[in-house]
Formats: C-alpha cells, structure tokens, sequence
C-alpha cells in the first residue's frame, strides 16, 4: 500500500460522518447491495466545462462556411468561421482553435452529445441536469457529479479537498441561487461539497490564513484553541459524535491551511514562461490552477468560463465577434494543459473533458420542433451590420465535448451531425445520462452506485441506467 | 431494521425527453413488482403461503423452490403460469391468466437472474401508525413527579431499564433554554442576576419569559417555519413569477403565536398573504409530471403537516410505504385548477384524477366544488379533531427541535414507531386540548425534567428501531443561531433588516435587554457564511438542519473572510467598551456572554497568556475565536 492510499484511508476514518446533510430520511447510506465497480483508468477528473452553452458549429463541428456580407439571408449560414485541419486527418475544427487542433492525436471528439430539451431554455436549469445527471426539480437536493466523486472515492491527497470548483462567482448576478442549487454537495453534505475558487489568481487566499494575518499568529491562535479546549471542562461530552467530529473537522481545516500542498493553490509560484502560456484570462489561469492541484491530488476539478447571464458563451447577437474572444481565451490553455499532463506522465490517468450544457444554431431554438420561446436578440432575415452574424439560439439536437487522456481513445472522432441545418445528430447519440456513466467508467465507478435517501435507492446516473460508451475507451481498458 | 424491509426503488422517472436506449436489464420495481401484486402476493405472501410458496422476499422465493435463477424453462412458476392445464395454471380457478406479454416479462425476470430491490418485501411493515387522537391515562403523580411528561417517561425508565438522567445546573440549563426558545446565549446581565442570587433560578418562570419576548421569538423560529414552508429564498421561480413569498403573513403569525390549527388552514385555504406555500414553484419549461405545482402541493402538505412522504406517490403506487398514485393525485386535484390527468412515471393513464384527503375516513372533498371550497373543504379535514396525525406530527417536530431527536425518528417519517406512543399521543392531546397554542407547547415541554436533563453523550448516532431515550441529545448551532450569537457578544450586528424583508419590524419589549435588541439573522439576506454553515436553498422543504461541522465549514471558520472581519470588528468594540479591563476580566467577559459560565482556573490561565499583559484587537479577536471555536460554544448541551 503506497503512503498517500494509506492517508487516503487515514482521512476516510477520520471524516466520521461529518458534514451529512441531514434530511428528511436520515443521512444517506451506501445500499448494502455491492455493485461491480469496473476497473479504473483515471483518477482524476478535469471538467473544463463551457458555461451558457457552446456552440458546436462555430466551435468544434465545423459546417459551411458564409463570410459576412449584408444582404446575406441568415438562414443561409450554418457556421461563421472556416474550417482548419488538425493533426488528425478525419477531425475539423473552426479557425481559432489551432492549438487545440495540434493536440487532437491525445484524444476523442464526441460531436453527437444530445441533450434533453427542457422546452422554455433556462440556462441554469439544463446546466443542473448536466452536472447532477437529473432534470430540475427533484424532491431531494441531487449531488454535483464532482460531489459523487469526493464522496464514493474521497480525496487522493487528505491535504487537498477532493472537489474543486474553479472560475464560477456564486453572488451577484442574475442566476446566482440557480447556480448554488447544483455547485453543492446536495443530500451528501457540505463534506463532499464543493470547493469554490472563483479567481484562480486568488485562489492561494482560500488556504492562507486569513487577510492581515501572519502565518505565525495563526498557527499561535490555534495552538491557544487546542490548549484552551484542553481546559475546558468537557467531561463526559468528549465522547459524543457531535463533538468528536467537529474538532476532526477543525483538525482537518487546519492541515489544508498548514500542508506544504498550499502551494499548488499559488499560480504565481509557477515558471514564468509556463504561466504565460496559460494567461488567456481567468479561464487560461483556471487550467493552470487545475493542472497544478491535478499534480498534488485533487479528485475532480472543474474549471468554467464562467456562467453570467448574456456574457461569454451565452450570446444571441454577435455571435462571431465573441466566439473569437472566448476561443482566444480557451484554446492555448486546453492545448497546454493537456501537453503538460502528458510531460508530467500523467494524461494516461487524468480524463479531460470539455462540454457544454447545449450546443447553438444560427436559426433554431431548442430542437426542430420545440416550443421554446425564440430568444435571439437581433432578429434579422438577411444580414445588415456584424450583430446578425452569430445569432446562436440555443440548440439541444447536438453538441460538441472533447475527452483527453483517463484511457479514452486518441486521435478519434465519434458521432455526426447532419451537414446541413437541422444540424442534429445522425449517428451515435450519448446522452448526458451515458456520458457520466462513461465519466464514472473511467473513475471506476459503477453507473449504478446507489445510496439509500428517504428510503429511496438515488442513483449516480439517472435510475441507475447510464451506460457508458465503451467505444470510446481504447482497447485494453 | 424494519425500515430497510420495505425498501424498493426510486421514483424519478425517466426526464422527459432522453434519448436512451432502452435497458435490457428487466427493471424489477417498474415491471416485475406490479405483476406480482396483480396475479401472485394474495396467495404467497404475508402469512399467506400456499403450497408452501413465498413471494415474501427473494431469498423466500428461491427457498420455495419456485424458481431456479436465470433458468426459466425449469422453473415452476415459468412452467405454471404458462401451462393449457387449467388445474395446474397459476394464478388458479377463475382467476385471469398471464397475457402471453406478462408471462415473458416473468421467464426473463427470472432468466436475468431474478434481479430484487435489496431490502425489499412484500410483507408490510409491521407498525401502522394510529389516525385518530388517543387520550393516554398518565400515571399517577408522585412527590417530585408531577409533570405529566415525567410521569410518562418514568414507566417508560422503568419499563426500558433506564437510569433517568441527572439534572442540568442552572446555568447550562438558562443557556440552553435561551438558545432553544430564542435562539440567542443569555445576556451577562441575566446570568450575573442568578449567580448573584441565592435561590436557585426559577425555571418555569425563566422559560415563560423567554417565551412572552415576542420579538426574539419570532426572530429565531422564523428559520424553521422558512425551512418547512419553503419560503424566504430568491433562486428558481422567482424570476418569472412562479414563487410568491408569505414572509409578511409567516412573521405576524408567530407575533403573535398564531393557532397551529388556525395557521395551516391559513396556508391551505390561503388569503394573498399566505398563498405562496400552496402555489408552489412554478419552473420554467417542461417539467417531470410528478413535479407540477399540483403535485409539489400534495409533496409538500403530505410533508409538513403529516410526515407523509407522497414523493414516490407522485409518481407511482409508493414501493416504500402503503402510499398510492391516486393518494397524490387525490391532493392534487383539490388545488387543481383544471382537470388533472394523472400520470404514471410520467406517461398519461387516461385517468383524470378526483379530489381525494389522504385519510379519506376522515371526511371527503367535493370534487365537483369551486377550487377555494374544495381548499376549505382540505383546510377543515387537516386540522379535523379527530385528525391524531396532524397533531402529532407538529409536536414531534417540536420535541425534536428541544430534544435533539424526534419522538418518532426521523420527524417526517410519520408512519415509523415513536418510541413511546403514550408521550407522542399524551403530547398531541395536550396540544389541540389548549387550542394548538404552539408556545403552550414549547413551555409544557420545557417545564418536564426530562427537558432540564443533562444530555446525554453519544458515540454515534443511532439509527433505526433499537433507540431508547435516556435523555436530550446534544444539539449543534444552526447557522442563524451560531452567527446571532456571535453578532450579539460583539455587537457585530448589521444595522438595518433586509431590503427584501417585508414591513416594519415590531419594536422590542422594554424589558428585553439591549444586548438582545438587534437586527438578527434571520431579517438579512443570506452571505455565504450563512450559506456555507446550513442556512439552506430552499427548493425543498427543510425540517432538519446539518448536525455536524463538515471540514469545509471548519475552514470557512478557520480562514474566511466574513468571520474573521467580523471578529475584528467585535474585539475592537469590546476593547472600546471595557478599556480598563485586565485580561483577567476581558477572558471572564467573553466566557460568561459566550458560554454562560465563568472560566475555569485553567481556561483563565490560556486566556491570558493568549491576551498577553496588554490587551490588543488582535488579541481580543483571536480570543473570540478561539472560543466560537469550542464545540462547547457550537452545541446546545
């Protein structure tokens, strides 16, 4: 048994039951029914997740291409940006996307991620059931998918939280409690909650002692705590369950904020010339933060480009002039990032996943058919000034997610969508439901996995019926 | 472990629209278990087994030598419902036979292994919990026993073999009743009044006090009423106009300690004020049928005011407890605007659902009425005289909430055994018998010995059948109760209630003492903070908080920037206000505000060297932290 499994089990003992959400029911209990877990080929989960949803055709499923001219009609136009060729012969991929396009040998391209759709698009809502498996509303609060990692395999490192959230503020704009409602632990507790680093450049703040406090008299101040509860007249209370894990959780506290792993929280503590790769923005500096915490044994880590209503990738005028910016912001990070898990040895079991919570059509709101309320801005038939061009309704028939590393194959491409509008998919369709379930495979972790809540079996893929894409997984695993 | 026998599976049903695959795998709670309970379980199971057949559980089944798993062919029950031989064929006699569809749903059931919800059986649970009120005769009183609670709970001592539990000293006991009836640690002033005193505190006067400080009342156990009813929350809903808040109606009401009874016809049969609980959460876009607003109405009222748990129901007959699709309907349908086609696992039956009460012996709902008739209709039968669940179920969660733990556990989970029924039921009576006066009850509680106990210690929590009371559990701080305490030793509080809080607040009593007069928790928007420490979304109806400090709440303490600001901010105000006080006298300062006892020999001597000879902010706030820090400050002991 290697030393960190060992600390591994150490933590494990020590978290108690520390932290369960107490509900309704009682805590929830693993179902004593063993289910086979597959074997794992990664450990470590790094969602690169393209919040207010991304749209493939201007992205990573190329389609024809129409320059801006006025007096174009818009439902001519499928993508807004030529297609370029990237290291793999059969993958495209649009212009901007360069660095990305060097590094599609490492890993697979899914272009055939149906979502559900929800009727009248709520962002948040669709982006709940992508990161929980469940549709809102449920009767329980349902658990992020990194909160059932943290939960069912712990931390790889005790002196780092299992589950890291990167790049999203949680206060102060529209969406806000929608946001909190699935960046949470849900019926597992706060234990297995979320971390929340919201600006990677500060991310070192959260495990410091706090503002104006120098690391002496912190240290002073919780010795002091421990010599006064030395004194304190606990008596008999000392050997309640309350009190016995609320000093380990104290405890465990204090270790993050004194264990020399801090260090993986300090981007400024990395080479220069690195950094500089990575600072595209807050996202680019949310990669290097991932790949750094990656390094000293996070479990799940998810970075995002930030979720705000009617900013970066929820646009519905003006597509193309923002598309250009958020792929300048992602595209030499995501390269780099996966370049260097690869130096370091570590791709082979780091999965990578790029999504989104739906793709976006020039024309289409929702899928053919919907009744979602057309919530474009710039309602045009024919181009007059640059707004027209990228309307970007939202569209569920079909998107784009990207996997590295973790044991997926290399170089590949899966899935297709149709050539000409409607866009969906017309081979190989994953669900968000089997896409977990593949996530899951991955970590060694049996799609269904089941704990007790209210009574009821709550399973880590909708129903316990996520399958994974074996397909997608190279030979051997 | 009766509550893992009637296990079976979940109820969320596929999303609306998915794309998947079917699965191969025979789905045993949606295909197999409403076949059986048609064709095989009158005959085989519960008591009834004939010819030696058990369908009871699976290992039964397999015992009977019924069926071979994964081998259809050579399985009796494959062989039986299949045969032309009418005295053979099962199910026997006029009975109507497997459809050829049914009959391979059986053989691949079995040759998938005869795959079975862990835990699941079809034999009932045992306890069926009572509907109608019980008058319980109390035993007599003795000298020293005369509270009917105590009287109770001393046959229940005798009868479990119990050693009562000591008393609590009066300052533990002031502490703990200040924080449970008013969510807030006495003041200094109260507590150098009883240690001045000679006499010992006079308990019942102390707690009706408490309770006569209407303000501070209200300020605390409006969290709890937030949490049940689903209110005070800005998130889903509310953007669209799908979520309306009763903040206004919900304070006044514990202003003035509104009737329970009173209360929830209020929240049923609602005015403008109170309608928001009733119409839900209206979501935008498609939702899971059993999510609609009609339903969340029947989850929700079937919740708090039963402990009745109608979320499987909302969605097919309940596999959990005796719970059905037409029971959630039938609620449904009282609020139901229109007609109501009642879903099962999301697919239209073609039925169209009838105002049904769920204990239907009570009385009955007219259907064919006005919307707001079949809403008083409901209002009257919730709170029905001989409606026992009602009342029960409200003073359970009150005994939780003083005790640490329900009388039946756990609170919404009504159908379970309550460990002493005479308590639940005595409890229950006393509380319609004095006009559902919800403070009444606080006090008739908090007057027993059982509640001036000392708690009892505990090395893990104890789940399940094999609970006996020995004594008050300990309680954890929830986030209001933990932040009020610290804005309230170092006058830290903010200034003014929120924005979104509706109306003007009613001044406070002049004998409230002033520490005690600020603008609590509870009347502020939510921080992060309170967010990290419990103060709950409320997309669900809460009843119970978190009762352990999660390593992330522990850092949040540890290294956050709001508990830290706001210890500095208090050390600097308790500097200012005691600028000649010795460290001696600062430690004693913060230990009788912060924990209602004065230090301990040892406790002054860490103190003071923490303090050093001259007293900083710095100093002072490290203090205070170190001492919310203690599990003794975060518990209700």
């Amino acid at each position: 048994m290697t030393n960190r499994e060992l600390s591994r089990r150490e933590y494990l003992q020590a978290m108690t039951a520390a932290g369960l959400a107490t509900l309704a029911g009682g805590a929830p209990k693993l179902r004593a029914e063993p289910v086979a877990h597959p074997k794992a080929s990664a450990d470590t989960v790094i969602l690169l997740w393209m919040a207010g949803g991304m749209g493939a055709p201007d992205t990573f499923d190329p389609k024809r291409y129409t320059k801006f001219e006025v007096g174009v009609p818009v439902d001519k136009i499928l993508s807004t940006f030529p297609s370029i060729d990237t290291v793999v012969d059969n993958i495209k991929l649009t212009e901007g996307l360069e660095h990305v396009a060097k590094v599609m040998d490492r890993g697979t391209l899914i272009r055939s991620h149906v979502v559900a759709d929800l009727g009248n698009i709520l962002h948040s809502r669709h982006q709940y059931h992508w990161h929980t498996g469940y549709v809102p509303p449920q009767t329980v609060a349902c658990p992020h998918i990194g909160a059932w990692m943290a939960r069912v395999l712990g931390p790889r490192n005790p002196a780092i939280p299992a589950f890291i959230n990167i790049g999203q503020k949680l206060e102060g704009h529209g969406e806000s409690e929608e946001l909190k409602a699935f960046t949470t632990g849900g019926f597992f507790g706060t234990e297995f909650g979320p971390f929340n680093l919201p600006f990677p450049s500060d991310a070192v703040e959260a495990v410091k002692p706090p503002k104006g406090m120098t690391p002496e008299r912190f240290a002073a101040r919780h010795a002091k705590f421990k010599e006064l509860l030395k004194a304190s007249p606990v008596g008999e209370m000392a050997t309640d369950h309350h009190h016995e894990s609320m000093l380990k959780s104290i405890e465990n506290a204090h270790r993050l904020l004194t264990s020399k792993e801090r260090d993986a929280f300090d981007i400024t503590k990395e080479p220069k010339a690195s950094y500089d790769k990575y600072n595209t923005g807050r996202f680019g500096l949310g990669c290097l933060l991932a790949r750094r915490l990656a390094e000293s044994g996070a479990r799940f880590i998810e970075v995002t480009t930030e979720y705000v209503p009617f900013l970066h990738w929820d646009t519905h005028e003006n597509g193309h002039t923002t598309y250009a910016r958020m792929k300048k912001e992602i595209d030499r990070p995501i390269a780099q990032l996966v370049l260097d898990l690869e130096q370091r040895g570590m791709l082979d079991r780091t999965l990578v996943v790029l999504a989104s919570e739906f793709s976006r059509d020039m024309m289409i709101e929702g899928i053919p058919g919907s009744t979602a309320r057309d919530q474009s801005r710039a309602k045009t038939d024919k181009l007059g000034e640059l707004k027209h061009y990228g309307l970007h309704r939202h569209f569920t028939g079909s998107g784009s997610v990207l996997m590295f590393g973790g044991g997926i194959k290399k170089g590949n491409l899966y899935g297709e969508t149709a050539a000409e509008r409607p866009l969906v998919t017309t081979k190989n369709p994953v669900s968000i439901r089997d896409l977990h379930a593949t996530i899951f495979h991955a970590m060694g972790v049996s799609p269904k996995t089941a704990f007790d809540v209210e009574k009821r079996p709550f399973y880590a893929t909708e129903d316990g019926k996520g399958v994974p894409v074996l397909d997608l997984f190279a030979k051997g695993k | 472990m009766r509550s893992f026998l009637s296990v079976i599976t979940f109820t969320i049903c596929v999303a609306p629209v998915s794309a998947q695959p079917k699965d191969k795998q025979t789905d045993f709670a949606h295909e197999v278990v409403p076949l059986l309970k048609t064709k095989c379980t009158k005959c085989h199971t519960n008591g009834t087994y004939k010819g030696g057949v058990s369908f009871d559980t699976r290992e039964a089944l397999v015992k009977s030598k019924a069926v071979v798993p994964g081998k259809s062919a050579m399985s009796e029950l494959h062989k039986r419902v299949v045969t032309r031989d009418a005295d053979l064929r099962m199910p026997p006699g006029k009975a109507e036979p497997l459809t050829a569809k049914e009959a391979a749903t059986l053989a691949k059931w079995i040759d998938d292994g005869l795959p079975w919800e862990p835990g699941f059986t079809f034999k009932p649970a045992t306890y069926v919990a009572p509907l109608k009120p019980r008058k319980v005769n109390v035993p007599a009183a003795k000298p020293g026993l005369e509270h009917p609670i105590d009287r109770i709970l001393d046959a229940y001592y005798t009868a479990n073999k119990v050693t009562p539990p000591a008393q609590l000293d009066d300052f533990s006991f002031m502490r703990r009743a200040y924080l449970d009836l008013i969510g807030l640690p006495p003041s200094a002033d109260e507590y150098y009044e009883q240690e001045g005193s000679l006499a010992d505190l006079r308990r019942p006067a102390l707690v009706r006090k408490l309770l006569n400080e209407n303000r501070a009342y209200a300020d605390h156990w409006l969290a709890f009423w937030n949490d049940a009813l689903r209110n005070e929350y800005r998130g889903t809903g509310y953007i669209d106009g799908g979520r309306k808040q009763i903040t206004a109606w919900l304070y006044q009401s514990l202003i003035e300690n509104k009737p329970y009874d009173k209360f929830a016809r209020e929240l049923i049969s609602p005015t403008p004020n109170s309608e928001g609980f009733a119409k839900g959460i209206k979501w935008r876009g498609e939702v899971n049928a059993s999510q609609i607003v009609e339903l969340q109405f029947a989850q929700n009222v079937g919740q708090v005011f039963f402990g009745a748990n109608l979320k499987c129901a909302s969605c097919h007959d309940s596999f959990i407890d005796n719970w059905k699709l037409a029971d959630a309907y039938g609620m449904a349908a009282i609020i139901a605007d229109k007609p109501l086609a009642v879903h099962r696992c999301d697919k239209p039956t073609g039925a169209t659902a009838s105002a049904k009460f769920l204990f239907p012996e009570l009385g009955t709902i007219d259907t064919n009425a006005p919307k707001t008739k079949r809403l008083e209709q409901l209002a009257a039968l919730i709170t029905h005289p001989d409606n026992g669940r009602f009342s029960r179920t409200m003073v359970n969660r009150v005994w939780h909430r003083l005790m640490g733990r329900g009388i039946v556990h756990p609170v919404d989970v009504m159908g379970n055994k309550p460990w002493s029924e005479d308590l639940l039921d005595y409890l229950a009576v006393y509380f319609s018998d004095n006009g559902y006066d919800i403070k009444k009850l606080i006090e008739h509680i908090a007057t027993s010995q059982a509640y001036q106990s000392k708690a009892v210690p505990l090395a893990k929590e104890i789940a399940g059948d094999g609970y006996v009371f020995r004594g008050p559990e300990l309680k954890r701080l929830s986030a209001e109760q933990f932040l009020d305490a610290i804005w309230m030793l170092t006058s830290t509080a903010p200034v003014a209630k929120s924005g979104a809080f509706p109306g003007t607040l009613p001044p406070f009593p002049a004998t409230t003492p002033k520490e005690r007069q600020f603008i609590r928790v509870t009347l502020v928007d939510c921080d992060p903070l309170m967010r990290s420490l419990g103060r709950p979304n409320r997309e669900q109806v809460v009843t119970t908080r978190p009762e352990q400090l999660s390593t992330l709440q522990a850092l949040d303490l540890a290294n956050g920037q709001i508990l830290t600001t706001t210890l500095e901010r208090g050390a600097a105000n308790i500097l200012k206000a005691n600028p000649k006080a010795t460290p001696d006298e600062l430690a004693e300062w913060v230990f009788v505000r912060a924990l209602a006892r004065k230090p301990t020999e040892g406790e002054r001597t860490a103190a003071k060297s923490l303090l050093g000879d001259k007293p900083t902010t710095e100093s002072v706030a490290d203090l205070l932290w170190a001492v919310v820090m203690l599990p003794e400050f975060q518990l209700v002991r």
